[in-house]
């Protein structure tokens, strides 16, 4: 299930105002309700099924667990939790669920459109 | 489209007429020590401090909203000089009897002096019909409002108290009732001139879809929902009690939701959400051929891909000249480089590196690729109702454009395709690209993968060879009976790139593509000479035939076989016209135990 990671990186402009970068909106918009763990920038793992994402790829969980329970006891009892996007490192995904090649060609897309 | 929101039209509004009348906070409210809440008003104080810096410094220096909803970007006007409140009457129904509401505003610095806070408190409430606004208890409370940025940030610390009493207590209802947005309220929290956002609604007027999950305002696709509904049962349900489900009204709720969803609305869905829709698109149309019965040998489906546009070139500034390494600032425009993929231009191709001419052919093939996503969704279109002049220029035009492709994947040189060939985005991109191109390109294509199978072979550390496959089987089911005959002379053939001598033949058994393609070209063999196709073969071709049948069927029933990735039905019925009893059987019992399973009969 876990053999496919993928490094989120944010490209926000302040100067500019908001842009729209879209692309893993949609992307984990097509994993809700998939499995997957996501690990935080402070090295903790939460597993746990997608609920919801936003355009801030912020992340919402349910059905919970710590991947390394014995070193994050306080997590025993949460069954569904927000993650805010940024302090995502990473989320792993199942391998089956995403099709690389449909995510190149949004990437290639979303490469054109921004330029403009 | 299931994908748009409900809208509702809402009209302009007028700056409240008093607004000059507003003051800053130090001069009006109520007696802090009086309700006790100091320690409150102080972090409230500093609070506002900070929205100042960053709500009223935006104001002061470029009167550019900080704006997350993209339809309300624009700059509203100066309200005029003399701007008046509405009138607020006692007996408004937005209060709880219970509550004496007072009312600061506070102004960014750039504003201040132009307008004063009305002594009547009352007079802001209705305005800001924002819930939470709305709910008040006595105390002081100070309203930050940017007048040029839709973001209405508001500090109520008698809402903590009342939150604190909930959390201690057994819930109550909500004292506040969010009233059906006034086209006033919508002035003021986006601007004067902003366009009706689109499709903010009052809350009360429109009933909202609430769907399972994700959110309530979450459109899925139709294959999304069916998909989640099936994996989810009904039993997964959340809990009767909720100690916190009172905090927020649910309007409250789905004002916040609306707010973060608005900014989600984009004209152009398919490309904006290009991959989730064209993720399951995909595996709709999946499930419905699956459904038609055309199970077994399913040849995956052709990759089409929606439209793109074509745009200005942009070069963005990834090397200063003269300086070490990458630009420094990072933004969206300029986004830090993470591998060195631009090239400085080298004149002479032999004094390149090996890692540049690399780095050139993966720019190369990204460049095609833009062209061929171009290419499918002209394709795309076609199936669209188009005038007839249109459909023939659209023709055209995607037929240029192969063409265009077809003679850059062969470099400049032409009739090179291994350095394109030998990488397996270029091998992707020709498996798409098959397709489209004539019979006579494609039969080029045939001959030099066949050609140069061995070091494509022995080159495939990916193993992305067998991409290629479905494409060159149909093919191979177009070529005539001499054209085959070529092809299968340069299988057999010693290879040019090998060192050791060893020919295709024997490299090719224990390769998945191989061995496939091999299989491919003598069912098809098969298939011309049991049909009654006139064949109008040249002189020696049924000699080449031959001997290539017995060559080969020598070569497999030696070797040990890989599992090929697709297994013609009339393979042996082939070795069996040309074979004795025993080698047919022989051969027979070596393709099985590759396969793992029973060969058709012969």
């Amino acid at each position: 299930m876990l053999d496919l990671q993928l490094q989120i990186t944010y490209l926000n402009d302040y100067t500019f105002g908001f842009i729209k970068t879209l692309l893993f909106y949609s992307f984990f918009k097509s994993l809700v309700g998939k499995d997957v763990v996501v690990e935080l920038k402070n090295d903790l793992s939460i597993c746990g099924t997608l609920h919801s994402v936003d355009q801030y790829l912020n992340i919402k969980l349910t059905d919970i667990s710590v991947t390394d329970p014995e070193k994050y006891p306080h997590m025993l009892s949460v069954k569904n939790c927000f993650i805010r996007g940024s302090v995502v490192r990473y989320v792993q995904l199942p391998a089956d669920e995403v099709d690389t090649q449909l995510l190149q060609d949004a990437a290639r897309k979303e490469a054109l459109q921004q330029k403009q | 489209c299931w994908n748009q929101e409900t809208e509702a039209a809402v009209s302009p509004l007028q700056w409240p007429e008093n607004g000059d009348q507003w003051s800053d906070t130090e001069e009006g409210g109520i007696d802090m020590e009086e309700c006790g809440l100091a320690a409150m008003a102080e972090e409230d104080e500093e609070i506002n401090i900070y929205n100042n810096e960053t709500f009223g410094s935006v104001v002061e220096n470029e009167g550019h909203p900080i704006n997350s909803l993209p339809q309300l970007d624009e700059q509203p006007p100066e309200p005029p000089s003399s701007p008046s409140l509405p009138s607020l009457s006692p007996s408004s129904p937005s209060f709880s009897p219970r509550t004496k509401p007072q009312f600061q505003i506070q102004f960014p610095p750039g504003l201040r002096g132009r307008g004063r806070v009305p002594r009547g408190g009352q007079a802001m409430a209705q305005m800001f019909e924002d819930p939470a606004v709305v709910t008040t208890v006595e105390g002081r409370q100070s309203l930050q409002v940017s007048h040029y940025s839709c973001v209405l940030v508001v500090e109520i610390d008698s809402l903590f108290t009342q939150t604190r009493s909930f959390l201690s207590s057994s819930p109550r209802p909500c004292p506040s009732t969010p009233q059906p947005l006034t086209p006033k309220m919508m002035q003021l929290r986006f601007g004067a001139n902003s366009p009706r956002p689109f499709p903010f609604y009052s809350p009360s007027s429109n009933p909202v879809l609430f769907h399972r999950f994700p959110g309530p305002v979450t459109q899925l696709h139709p294959q999304h929902r069916r998909l989640l509904s099936q994996r989810q049962p009904r039993s997964q349900r959340k809990p009767d009690w909720d100690p916190y489900c009172n905090i927020m009204s649910a309007k409250e709720k789905e004002w916040i939701i609306r707010l973060q969803m608005i900014q989600l609305q984009s004209e152009n869905p398919n490309l904006d959400d290009y991959y989730y829709q064209e993720y399951y698109r995909r595996m709709e149309a999946k499930l419905a051929e699956e459904e038609l019965g055309m199970r077994g040998k399913r040849e995956p489906p052709k990759l089409t891909t929606p439209y793109v546009t074509k745009t200005e070139s942009y070069t963005p500034v990834v090397h200063i000249e003269g300086s070490l390494g990458q630009v420094a600032v990072s933004t969206c425009f300029n986004p830090r480089r993470a591998i060195d993929a631009v090239t400085a231009h080298c004149p002479h191709e032999e004094l390149k590196d090996l890692r540049q001419q690399r780095l050139d052919v993966l720019k190369k093939i990204e460049k095609l690729f833009m062209v061929l996503l171009d290419v499918e969704e002209g394709q795309r279109m076609k199936a669209h109702v188009l005038g007839e002049g249109e459909e023939s220029r659209l023709m055209e035009r995607t037929q240029r454009k192969v063409e265009y492709i077809f003679s850059q994947f062969q470099n400049p040189s032409g009739d090179e395709f291994l350095p394109c060939l030998l990488v397996s985005k270029g091998k992707r991109l020709m498996a798409r690209l098959l397709p489209f191109l004539s019979r006579d390109a494609a039969l080029k294509v045939l001959r030099v993968v066949t050609f140069h199978l061995p070091i494509l072979m022995s080159r495939d550390t990916d193993e992305s060879l067998p991409v290629l496959y479905p494409p060159l089987r149909t093919v191979i089911g177009a070529v005539t009976f001499s054209q085959l005959i070529g092809v299968l002379k340069d299988f057999t053939a010693s290879s040019p790139d090998s060192s050791d001598g060893s020919d295709c033949l024997s490299l090719a058994c224990q390769s998945k593509f191989g061995l496939s393609l091999l299989y491919a070209l003598l069912s098809q063999g098969e298939r011309l000479l049991s049909s009654d196709v006139p064949l109008e073969p040249s002189i020696g071709d049924f000699e080449t035939w031959t001997d290539t049948v017995f060559l080969v069927a020598s070569q497999l029933s030696q070797s040990a076989l890989v599992e090929p990735l697709l297994l013609p039905s009339n393979l042996l019925t082939l070795f069996c016209r040309y074979l004795d009893k025993r080698t047919v059987h022989q051969l027979k019992s070596n393709i099985e135990s590759a396969t793992g399973h029973l060969a058709p009969p012969s």
